[in-house]
């Protein structure tokens, strides 16, 4: 293993126990293959105080996750906001402190129930976030007049969602799928199924998910219900599935931590997202693979949303129609490579790769690689659910029922 | 005392205060937090999780005696064999605080994964079974906690043991005592404000501490620590009140047996 290799691997571990949602780790990848890290860049925490900064028509302040954008080689600078203010001559205070959903909610609903200002002109939570910030009023609706790339541009899987059924509050940033990986060399055979995930054969070399959507949502397909529909009595039986192998059959209940135990071998099967493996199969371990069981996986996606108190209005409409666009679009998903919201993008990529490839034949091939994995495929639509739209009551009952699972101590 | 009792009351009881007053409230998420003294949180967070204490307590007691066992032999030998490389070997026993503890956890995590540089190894020689797995167990989280936590051990047990006078262990020898009576019944007693100052400093974030949980531990159900429910409850459930209830009482638990320990050993050791 080379020493940047080595290097990459071990920041990314970093990255992934400091963040515990998802991370794009094909961006942070893409960049270390493509010639040194900026380490610093990732450090430091710029536009911290964004939110102090004076309004005015020509700034926004976007928070988002972190390598969820594209970044030059040094991590300077975005090159598609960059031609976004170019355009517009709007300046985005570009700022990647979103590390949590639950740990957002936390830290910006105080000020949205008060009414006050957040500091942010755009943000980019997950769904269930977005609904929980509209069904609470904290979301400015969105002007569909204003974003013309939308209305063209937007893949049919990526509009009309369960947390925003008419996108009146939210459009689609990028997305995935939750399911299962495995490698076919420690398991033996292949694997289709949830029930796989609890043969006794695999005892201790299995991997969960700390996330309690996530593997409630897997395993409540596996029961035959779709999480939407499901009730608490349903979820009750789902935690009983869970907590019927032996202890120590799920080695862990991870957060990011479970693409290191994966690539290197510790775990043969694990609940994984999507575009995490594709992502692995390139730079760590090319035997893993992604399935969606036979019972169903979980979609999920992350959103544009503007919060209430925005300063610049305006301008988030222009920035969401902007990325929205196809060269916009492209810039992105070359980097962070998760599903993309705008239709004809594979195509799109597929051209690039192309367009580059007499000055850098290795980076076309990554992207002829990466091109079809930036839309789900039919079956993928087909095979997935969404999260449920859980009242408060039923998320504390959910999250109660789940601590049981991540402590095995008896219910109170 | 004043520049000393403000100080705790600006960085420990007005937080702890705070926090007091979080666990008391009512409410949802949502709606927000309502203070309604609601006492009764605090019996139901000790019936629900005082497994995790007491397991807190093991693996911090465990820990402590292993960073004791370990770095006592390593103190005494830096203050009393290490010559002119004393300053030296100090350094290397702070060296691992210039790496910050998260990425030193993560690179355990690699050391100790199933084939990695120890298991591997062992693995190809025969000498356990393929399927054997230690990351993820109880044995593995100590592991890593003593490793983090043994510089807090050895610094105060060399301080304690460099100004101990020589003469006194000579003149210990001269009156017959034989190299083991003068070491324990002079130099080991002679050190003990550095054994207790040591075993406080490595117990109490020992007790606390859910990261090495996490990663070393994998988020597996026999190594959650009260650390790891108090952070769910933070940032993944936003339980405010019951969260700030089971920190309280950690801390108040953590008081209570410094109390007590200081008590058994006397106070006037911590201070020499």
């Amino acid at each position: 293993m080379s020493d940047l290799e080595q290097r990459s691997r071990i920041e990314t571990a970093i990255e992934r126990v400091m963040r515990r949602d998802r991370l794009t780790r094909r961006a942070f990848l893409g960049r270390a293959g493509r010639g040194g890290v900026a380490l610093g860049a990732l450090m430091t925490l710029p536009g911290l105080l964004a939110a102090c900064t004076p309004e005015s028509a020509n700034k926004l302040n976007w928070l988002n996750w972190e390598l969820y954008i594209d970044e030059t080689e040094d991590g300077s600078s975005h090159p598609s906001l960059d031609a976004f203010t170019q355009q517009t001559g709007i300046e985005v205070e570009y700022d990647v402190g979103l590390l949590d959903n639950a740990d957002f909610l936390a830290k910006y609903s105080p000020d949205l129930r008060a009414g006050n200002p957040t500091g942010w002109d755009i943000m980019s939570p997950g769904s269930w976030v977005v609904e929980r910030m509209a069904r609470n009023g904290w979301l400015e609706e969105i002007d569909h007049s204003k974003i013309p790339n939308w209305t063209a541009n937007s893949a049919d899987y990526a509009k009309g969602l369960w947390h925003d059924p008419d996108n009146k509050y939210s459009v689609w940033w990028q997305g995935g799928i939750t399911g299962i990986a495995y490698d076919p060399a420690l398991t033996g055979r292949d694997i289709t199924t949830f029930d796989d995930l609890l043969d006794p054969a695999f005892s201790g070399r299995v991997g969960g998910f700390s996330d309690m959507r996530d593997m409630f949502g897997l395993t409540l397909l596996s029961l035959g219900i779709e999480p939407a529909n499901a009730t608490v009595d349903d979820v009750r039986r789902a935690q009983q599935r869970l907590l019927s192998v032996p202890a120590g059959h799920f080695r862990g209940w991870y957060g990011n931590e479970y693409y290191e135990s994966l690539s290197a071998g510790d775990l043969a099967i694990s609940v994984a997202w999507s575009g995490d493996i594709s992502q692995m199969n390139f730079y760590d371990n090319d035997k893993v693979k992604f399935v969606v069981p036979d019972s169903g996986g979980m979609r999920w996606n992350d959103n544009l949303v503007i919060p209430k108190g925005a300063a610049n209005i305006d301008g988030a409409h222009k920035l969401i129609d902007y990325y929205y666009s196809m060269d916009a679009a492209a810039m992105v998903s070359e980097w962070v490579g998760y599903f993309s919201p705008v239709a004809g993008i594979s195509e799109r990529v597929l051209e690039d790769a192309e367009a580059t490839r007499p000055d850098d034949p290795e980076w076309a091939d990554t992207l002829v690689a990466i091109a079809p994995t930036l839309v789900p495929t039919p079956d993928q639509i087909e095979g997935t659910y969404a999260d449920k739209q859980l009242t408060e009551e039923e998320e504390t009952e959910w999250n109660d029922l789940f601590e049981v699972v991540l402590t095995n101590l008896a219910p109170a | 005392m004043l520049p000393g009792g403000g100080w705790l009351v600006v960085f420990f009881a007005l937080p702890m205060a705070l926090m007091l007053l979080v666990s008391l409230q009512t409410g949802t998420f949502d709606t927000g937090y309502q203070l309604t003294w609601n006492f009764g949180i605090y019996p139901e967070v000790i019936g629900q999780y005082w497994e995790l204490y007491l397991r807190s307590a093991i693996f911090a007691l465990t820990t402590t005696g292993l960073t004791l066992a370990i770095g006592y032999p390593v103190a005494y030998t830096i203050a009393f064999r290490a010559g002119r490389f004393k300053n030296a070997l100090l350094l290397l026993v702070v060296l691992p605080f210039f790496v910050s503890f998260v990425i030193r956890t993560l690179n355990w995590r690699m050391i100790l994964s199933d084939n990695g540089l120890i298991f591997g190894t062992l693995k190809d020689f025969g000498l356990l079974p393929p399927e054997y797995h230690f990351l993820a167990t109880p044995a593995a989280v100590i592991l890593g906690l003593t490793y983090n936590f043994l510089p807090f051990m050895i610094l105060p047990l060399y301080v304690a043991l460099e100004k101990i006078d020589r003469r006194l262990i000579e003149a210990a020898t001269d009156l017959y005592a034989s190299r083991a009576q003068a070491f324990w019944r002079v130099t080991f007693v002679l050190s003990l404000p550095g054994l207790v100052a040591g075993s406080l400093l490595t117990f109490i974030p020992t007790v606390g501490d859910f990261i090495t949980a996490e990663v070393i531990g994998s988020g597996n159900p026999q190594v959650f620590m009260v650390g790891n429910i108090i952070q769910r409850k933070f940032l993944d459930s936003l339980d405010y009140p019951a969260a700030a209830a089971l920190a309280f009482v950690l801390v108040a638990a953590v008081m209570g047996l410094v109390a007590l320990y200081t008590r058994l050993v006397g106070s006037d050791r911590l201070t020499g």
